[in-house]
């Protein structure tokens, strides 16, 4: 096929990866002997043993092919000799897509068992970057993304959200600590620490933002959060765009630079810590003038330092130790959290391959926002679930909101009944406050009190953080929640629990949405459930509209809060109760 | 000594090195024309990383088999790795002596640790082939000149270890197939893989250099090993 029948966006993916092209990118397409060494390094290659295509050289080469063709002398002279090859049609580039997003989380373990250093998670990157730049990615980057550049931060929280939030987990410590002058600053100048945070903080895990808050305070640090800016998180590390990348890392820097904070502080996570740490000064071409370190270096240096004592006993439970990739094997970050867990756990126990040899937790790279991949992600996390396993711990720590999201997944996925947790949580934990407060005991309503007291909820959705969302809500109003994560597992808790109401995402694994819907209510043991669609792609919503004979009692688009499901529901339990009442009569 | 074996073992090679000296410089002219990174983080990782040992820990991480988990756990493919590129040293070495000090191959403990290291690289070599014809995910991965540059080097390491006691009196037709055969290689290398070792010490420089500076080279891991690694 010529040059002239290769489509628009072949045409521009070629043109821009000689712009991306750097000498060590160079030396990694050009310098590989095709030795094999790498194969057995990847957990994608292990959980499909007699799959060629999850090797890493063999994903490597699709990449390396068109680079030969085009910028290699050798694959421009002889093509076929060294198996140089162009890419033509918007289908081959979404073969490379599969392979570049889908089978690899750019963790980088092959890279650092490559005898001649070929780093294969770096031209990965701009395999993404290069599709990203035509429009060809899965739809959760594509989402989380726009949420990015749009909102500021990759969970499309709004400002009031986040404050709200500060202002509630202020509360939470003051009334724990029976003190008001516990305080969560916002935008207060010239601190020492300015903390920086991940959106998933504020939307499903804000605990940590509370004990991180806890332990600045009795700390005595002089530190603020951001009202703007304040989300270390950077998609453009997974999405391998590199503007997104600098865009969202300026942010960042700007603000701190302007409260004239003399630290940034970076809470726990993986690719934050990277982005914000190490890459996003080339993204952004920004000279940072102040400082940046993990929280994990944080924490241990109040500690050394004498600023707050911790008390190993309060966490006596098994834990074990994952090292996030981009902490461990992208920043040398590895020591440091196992230091602080021997001082705030009395049982600590190694995971086995450790620190930059770890195994990713699968969910690497931007992997937990493609739900397309996941059925390929969770059998590649038989590797982890297996290494978990031997540990023998109860509790697994890790310094990555990603990782938590990963390994929470596949630990129910594989029934290992381990918890995750971070050691921001185990620090606050061991935290000995002087002269402690009594904590107040928080009043509990009455179970008949309660919004949906005595009513069963089945929470079919394919992501899990939404579902612990979703769930705290609902059992906070008095309703017993039963969670599936694939339409299968709905349909079968469906007829087995006969719950009152059913919220019901559309894509997921195995039976989709629409087809749990359509069985649902053809089934007379069921059909009478109420059902309310939650989905974050409103253009599917047709598929449930247009349905000949019925429809859903409810829809919602994500991302929902908590007053809008509450509304939504009670609604939906409402008509339900007048039409009894009317059939009744 | 006939003209042709004389051509051989002189005009012929010095033309070939030229040759490869050439193309190798103009690829690594156009490795350098492609731009550099400029790295504008402050370094991250312990006190014990720097950007030097990095860099030092990455040139020498092939010669330390213990580093990588790869090679750790491949101890007989690592062997193979060794002996088959001795052989090739061997053999270089050997179209020097051979014209240039001839007497050196007088000896003939000289001619048998010549001769073992470069039949032993030959015998790596037939190994090679056989691997890569037979295992799935090396095939998927090779390509024509992946298969041609194993047998080339396979072949001519064959032809060496024969040309080793230089006995070009009791026949020329080794030695001239040898040097025709280094000749060949010299003049074929900067195309094929084989130039991989012309770009090992960039690869490596640069991702030591990265390494080094956030502090992941020299790796550090725990010793106390057992047998949750897979492949064990």
């Amino acid at each position: 096929m010529g040059t002239n029948t290769r489509s628009y966006k072949a045409e521009k993916v070629i043109e821009r990866m000689g712009q991306k092209l750097n000498r060590q990118m160079v030396t990694s397409l050009a310098g590989c002997v095709h030795c094999g060494m790498c194969i057995e390094t990847c957990h994608y290659v292990l959980a499909n043993p007699g799959d060629p295509t999850y090797a890493p050289v063999y994903k490597a080469d699709q990449i390396r092919k068109i680079f030969k063709r085009h910028y290699d002398w050798t694959g421009r002279v002889f093509p076929w000799w060294v198996k140089s090859k162009s890419v033509h049609t918007d289908e081959e580039l979404e073969e490379l897509k599969d392979i570049v997003f889908g089978k690899c989380t750019n963790c980088r373990r092959c890279s650092i068992n490559c005898p001649m250093g070929v780093d294969y998670a770096t031209f990965n990157r701009m395999a993404r970057g290069l599709l990203v730049s035509v429009g060809i990615m899965p739809e959760g980057v594509a989402v989380v993304s726009k949420d990015q550049w749009e909102i500021g931060n990759q969970m499309g929280v709004l400002k009031e959200e986040y404050l709200d939030t500060l202002d509630w987990m202020q509360e939470e410590l003051q009334s724990e600590f029976d003190d008001p002058n516990i305080k969560i600053p916002i935008d207060k100048k010239d601190c020492d620490v300015v903390y920086s945070i991940n959106p998933r903080e504020v939307k499903y895990d804000p605990r940590t933002i509370a004990d991180a808050a806890k332990i600045f305070h009795f700390a005595g640090e002089n530190w603020t959060m951001p009202s703007e800016g304040w989300d270390m998180t950077n998609f453009g590390l997974f999405s391998g765009d590199d503007e997104l990348g600098g865009a969202v890392a300026r942010r960042l820097y700007e603000k701190v630079e302007e409260l004239g904070g003399k630290t940034l502080v970076i809470s726990e996570c993986g690719h934050g810590y990277r982005s914000t740490r190490c890459e996003g000064p080339n993204w952004g071409a920004y000279d940072v003038p102040f400082e940046m370190e993990s929280s994990v270096i944080t924490m241990l240096r109040y500690i050394k330092e004498g600023r707050i004592k911790v008390d190993k006993s309060r966490n006596t439970t098994p834990v074990t130790f994952h090292d996030s990739c981009n902490n461990a094997r992208s920043c040398g970050l590895y020591e440091e959290p196992r230091e602080l867990l021997e001082l705030v756990c009395s049982d600590f126990r190694e995971m086995y391959p450790n620190r930059a040899e770890n195994y990713c937790c699968t969910g690497g790279g931007g992997a937990m926002s493609m739900s397309e991949y996941t059925n390929r992600r969770l059998k590649s996390a038989k590797i982890k679930a297996d290494q978990l396993k031997e540990t023998g711990a109860s509790i697994v720590v890790t310094s990555c909101h990603n990782c938590v999201d990963g390994l929470t997944d596949l630990i129910r996925h594989y029934k290992l009944g381990m918890q995750v947790t971070q050691l921001v949580n185990l620090v606050s934990n061991a935290l000995v406050v002087e002269e402690r407060i009594a904590v107040p005991v928080e009043v509990v309503p009455e179970a008949e009190e309660l919004e949906f007291a005595g009513r069963k909820i089945l929470v079919a959705d394919d992501e899990p953080d939404f579902i612990t969302f979703i769930s705290a809500i609902l059992e906070d109003n008095g309703a017993e929640v039963i969670k599936a994560y694939d339409g299968n597992q709905a349909l079968e808790l469906a007829r087995i629990e006969k719950p009152d109401l059913i919220t019901l995402d559309i894509s997921m694994p195995g039976k989709s949405g629409v087809e749990v819907f359509d069985d649902i209510k053809k089934d007379k043991a069921l059909n009478k459930i109420p059902i309310c669609i939650i989905t974050g792609k409103p253009e599917l919503r047709k598929l449930i509209y247009e349905h000949p004979d019925s429809h859903p009692e409810g829809y919602m688009d994500k991302p929902i809060t908590e007053d809008g499901l509450i509304r939504n529901l009670r609604k939906i339990f409402e008509v339900g109760h007048q039409e009894k009442v009317s059939v009744e009569k | 000594m006939s003209d042709l074996l004389y051509f051989s073992e002189h005009t012929l090679q010095e033309v070939a090195l030229i040759f490869m000296a050439v193309v190798y410089s103009l690829r690594i002219r156009w490795l350098f024309k492609f731009k550099g990174g400029r790295e504008r983080q402050a370094p991250t990782g312990g006190i014990d990383s720097t950007t030097r040992k990095g860099i030092m820990y990455s040139w020498a991480a092939i010669a330390m088999p213990w580093t990588m988990e790869s090679t750790r756990k491949k101890a007989f493919f690592y062997a193979q790795f060794v002996v088959f590129h001795i052989g090739v040293v061997a053999a270089i070495v050997l179209s020097f002596l051979i014209p240039y000090a001839p007497s050196i191959l007088q000896s003939s403990a000289i001619v048998i640790i010549f001769q073992i290291s470069i039949g032993l690289a030959c015998i790596v070599g037939c190994g090679r082939i056989v691997r890569r014809i037979t295992s799935k995910y090396v095939r998927a991965i090779s390509s024509p000149d992946d298969y041609f540059s194993l047998i080339l080097l396979t072949v001519w390491f064959g032809f060496a270890f024969f040309a080793v006691p230089n006995n070009y009196q009791q026949g020329e037709g080794i030695l001239l197939t040898y040097f025709m055969l280094t000749a060949f290689f010299l003049m074929y290398v900067p195309f094929s893989k084989i130039s991989h070792y012309l770009y090992y010490p960039f690869s490596r420089y640069w991702f030591g250099k990265s390494m080094g500076y956030r502090g992941v080279y020299p790796l550090s891991r725990s010793t106390s090993q057992r047998g949750a690694e897979y492949g064990n």
